[in-house]
Parts: structure tokens; sequence; C-alpha cells
């Protein structure tokens, strides 16, 4: 067999899965811990799966609805317009609006739990 | 919100990132109810905004409004009830023996290089690679993701070892290589920003392994430099798991992702003490410093008070954050000319003329590098974020060279008055 239709055996160059997840940043990490991977992997595929997602509402009217800005732009401006639609279209649902303090990747527990003690669901945006 | 206050969420990401996040919902178990705007929302007239909301979502074609109120009313299905994280399988070691030609073609059309040829990874070459370290080939060097969010990437010695054999590497480079590897830092983030990395090396091993920090050190003229650089890309590419549009979201990109400015410091004619001295380390210890920002200007050339005029034009992803690249002249000519003994003291002046959001000085940095050609600097946003030690990756009998280690033709030196002329 001549050498260009030789086979060779190479090494895979992917790294393997770790199960390992990035997911938030404490309230308290240092400024740009999103760019350090130390502050990164906290989260395993095991501990992820055993989140659960709300109960549902049976329906806005009534209820208190927090909109909460991420810090990307236009989204400041996109849940000011979200929350003009609601006042003018849907008068029963009372509406929140609220910007992170610090950065769309920082965890705010105090606003957390201001919008559990007041309001009965969330809008978070706008992503990307 | 979902899990930890029992908060019915209705999260809302643009359109263009409907594909990341629903790859999101998988790796982290959760079955968010997405709704989806078009693209982009941010520098658009308010007008824009709200035909958006009163418009249908461009993914689904249900209106966004009611989106968001099924988001937030309809009761959770049985999936989205036990919605489960999904881990990867775990990869062979070896690839499917073929040709070399259709390897080279399947490395490239499965994104694991950087578009230029690359060295096969054979078990031979692989194999030689490891004697560059005395670690074993299974030791786990760290985990890696250009994202910020998804499953890291794990990596060993060896995986390293293939890493460097595709970049071009010799033994006697992989130190460094596993040096980056240790740090987890890919130079690759996933930002639509299009960030750029840089690496420079300080201490001993620097001159061992023929590292350029002199003339045209940033130029694609030392072997050393152009192979370590490369292999952080590749790094970042195949531990990072980096993958355009999917995980990599740099809108334009930089030519710098190719070989992240990888130099030395010119410590033999800096009149300053090392960079990686005046971070804590030892002079004797070599180390890695790795940086990121966005922009890079090039022509700086004046005294302190220009750089000053510089930096106020510039904003930068970390405001307040930057580091010079100063030749030697430069260097010289802020310690001598204007009294600048310690770069720190210039950092400062510099912090406190200007109106930054963060006013830190030592977030102001220089590194010396250069061939004293001219007293140019090059002026970047970049923050130092990391330094990684070297040494700990160095063999107990010393760099790994080889009988007679490549190198690239030196610069033509000036000292016997020829400056520049070869005779």
């Amino acid at each position: 067999m001549d050498a260009k239709n030789t086979k060779m055996a190479v090494l895979d160059p992917v790294g393997q899965p770790s199960g390992i997840f990035g997911r938030r940043l404490n309230a308290d990490s240092p400024m740009f811990a999103i760019h350090d991977p130390t502050y990164q992997p906290r989260d395993t595929a095991e501990n992820l799966s055993s989140l659960k997602m709300a109960e549902r509402l049976d329906t806005l009217e009534g209820k208190t609805l927090y909109l909460v800005g991420t810090g990307f732009a236009g989204a400041r401006e996109f849940l000011e317009e979200l929350q003009n639609w609601f006042s003018k279209n849907r008068p029963g649902v009372k509406t929140v609006l609220k910007n992170k303090a610090s950065s769309m990747f920082t965890d705010e527990p105090e606003l957390w739990e201001e919008i559990k003690k007041n309001g009965d669901a969330v809008v978070f945006g706008v992503g990307g | 919100m979902e899990n930890d206050y029992g908060m019915p969420t209705a999260p809302i990401v643009t359109a263009r990132f409907a594909d990341y996040v629903e790859r999101d919902r998988r790796s982290h178990g959760m079955a968010l109810r997405f709704t989806y705007p078009p693209y982009p929302v941010g520098w658009v007239p308010r007008e824009t905004l709200k035909g958006y909301i009163q418009g249908n979502d461009p993914v689904t074609g249900v209106p966004l409004v009611e989106e968001i109120d099924n988001a937030l009313t309809r009761p959770l299905s049985e999936n989205e009830k036990t919605f489960k994280a999904q881990i990867r399988p775990e990869r062979e070691r070896l690839l499917e023996p073929d040709t070399e030609e259709n390897l080279h073609r399947l490395f490239m059309e499965n994104g694991w290089t950087d578009g230029l040829p690359i060295v096969l990874p054979t078990e031979e070459r692989v194999a030689e690679m490891l004697t560059g370290t005395d670690h074993a080939p299974d030791e786990h060097v760290g985990m890696m993701s250009v994202t910020t969010h998804e499953e890291r990437l794990k990596y060993t010695v060896e995986k390293c070892a293939v890493i460097a054999v595709m970049a071009g590497c010799r033994p006697e480079h992989f130190p460094v290589i596993l040096a980056l590897g240790e740090s987890g830092r890919p130079s690759l983030p996933s930002s639509t920003t299009s960030f750029a990395s840089m690496m420079v090396v300080n201490g001993p091993v620097r001159n061992e392994i023929g590292m350029n920090s002199g003339l045209g050190a940033l130029s694609p003229v030392n072997y050393a430099n152009s192979v370590i650089g490369r292999a952080w890309t590749l790094m970042s590419i195949n531990f990072g798991d980096m993958r355009p549009g999917a995980t990599f979201t740099a809108s334009t990109g930089t030519t710098i992702n190719y070989n992240n400015m990888c130099c030395a410091e010119n410590e033999e004619q800096s009149p300053w003490k090392p960079f990686h001295v005046r971070k804590g380390y030892k002079k004797e210890e070599s180390t890695v410093s790795l940086f990121r920002g966005w922009n890079v200007l090039t022509q700086g050339i004046g005294p302190s008070q220009r750089m000053l005029d510089v930096i106020k034009s510039l904003g930068g992803p970390f405001g307040g954050a930057f580091t010079f690249l100063t030749d030697p002249l430069v260097a010289k000519s802020l310690k001598n000319d204007e009294g600048y003994n310690d770069p720190m003291k210039l950092s400062e002046w510099l912090v406190k003329n200007t109106e930054f959001q963060f006013k830190d000085p030592e977030r102001l940095n220089f590194i010396v590098v250069g061939g004293e050609m001219n007293p140019m600097w090059v002026t970047t946003d970049f923050s130092h974020f990391q330094t990684v030690v070297i040494d700990p990756w160095i063999p107990k009998a010393g760099i790994k060279k080889d009988a007679r280690p490549l190198r690239m033709p030196e610069p033509v030196a000036c000292a016997e008055g020829t400056c520049g002329i070869r005779l």
C-alpha cells in the first residue's frame, strides 16, 4: 500500500465531559469574576437535575408582575415598553419595573427576596 | 427564581440566541419557557420595540405578549416537571484510523483547528511531546468552556500534548502549554463583542525555549511565540468547546485570536522590574500572564502626557483597565526623563487624571516588549486576569530540548555598526 493510502491512528483532540456547569455568580464575587473560571464551575448535572420549575399562576389578572432588566443593551427600554403595553391593554395586571443593580451576571438575593415578598411572577429580559 | 423562590418566570431572549438558550435548557435541566423578540433590542428606536411587543415571536409565530402570559400561566407538562440535565458521552482516546489526507479533512471539517494546517497528533508524536514534562499523561490538568454557563470539558496532560502537537510545538514548549491549560481560561470567550486575549511569558524559560521579546516580538518572526500562542487557541477550540454561532458569538471576531499576542517580556532591556516580579513572583520563576480586552492601538509615541490622552479616548470592556506594551526605549525614557522608577507610579498618575468607573492603578499595567528600533508603545484596553507559574510543569532535569533546537533567524543586531543591513 502506498503512503497516500496508508491509514494512521491519531488522538482525539476534544476535551472530555466533566458534568460541571457554570451557573451564576454570587453577589459578592470579585469584579469581573465572570471572566475568571475560578468562579464558574459550581453546579453538577446531578444538582441541576434536581431543580424544579415553579407552579404556574391560574391568571395574571389581579397579580403583581415584576419586570426585571438584565442590563444588556436595550433591556431597560424594552421592558418600559412592555410595561406601557400592560398598562394600556391589561390594566388588571400590576407591573413593577426593576433593573439589576450590578450586572447581568451576578446574583442579587435582595431583589429576589423583594420579588418573592411582593410579586407573583417575573419577566426577565432581555438576553442577547 | 423558579427553584429557589418558587416564582413563575418568563425569560425573554432575542431570537438570535434562541438556539443558544435552547441548549442551555438541556444542559441546565430546566425547561424554561423563553419568549423571543426579534434581534436586536439594543440601540433601536422605541417604535421598533413597540412593534416587537405588539408582534409575534419570530421563532414560534405566537403573539409575543400571549407567549409571556402562557409562560406564566399554562400548567407545567410532565416533561417540564421531570426535565433532566444532559451530560455528553465520554469520548474515545483514538479516532478511527484513516489516511493522512482524510484525517486532515476530518480535523478541518469538525472545526478542531484554526483553519490553518495542523500536525496530526499521532501516538508517536504525542508520546514525544509528553517527554517535555515529568507529569503523568493521565493527570488532570483543568477544565474549560468558552461560555460562562455550559458544561466544562476536562483535559489531561496527554490531551494538552495532543494540542501542542497540532500547533506545531516541540517538547521544549510543552511546560508553557500545560501552564495555559492549568489556567482554565479560554482565549476565545463567548461574547458578541469580539474579545482578544494576550499572553506574556516572564522568567528564565523565555530564553531557554527561544521566545522573542525584542524586535518584532508580536510579529510572526519567532517559532516559540507562534506555536505557543496558537496552541492556546487550539486549546480553547477543543477544550472550551468553541463552535462559531453556537458557543462562540464574536460578531466581527479579531485576528488576534490566531496567536493571542504571544510574546515574552524584554527583561534584559527593561529599566524596571519584570512584570511578574511586580505581581509578586520571584525573578527566577517562570510565569505566563494572561490578559483580555477589546482594543489594540499601535503607533503610540510620546511621553506620559500622550499616554493619558490616548486612554482618555478609549473605553474598553473593563472601564479603566489598560495594558501598555512599551518598547524598551520608551520605558527608559519614562524612567530617565520623567522619573518613573516604578511603572506603578505612572499608573497612579494616569488613574488620577482620568474619570473611568474604576480607579485602580493595579489595573493599569506596563510590559516592556520590543527591539529598540523606535520609541513607540502599543495601547490596549486589556485587563490582567491571571498569572500561572510554569516551573511545576518543567521536568526535574530541565527543559527537554532537541539536540539542535529549531530556531528562526535572530534579528540582525546593530552591535557591529551594521544596524540592520545584512552584509
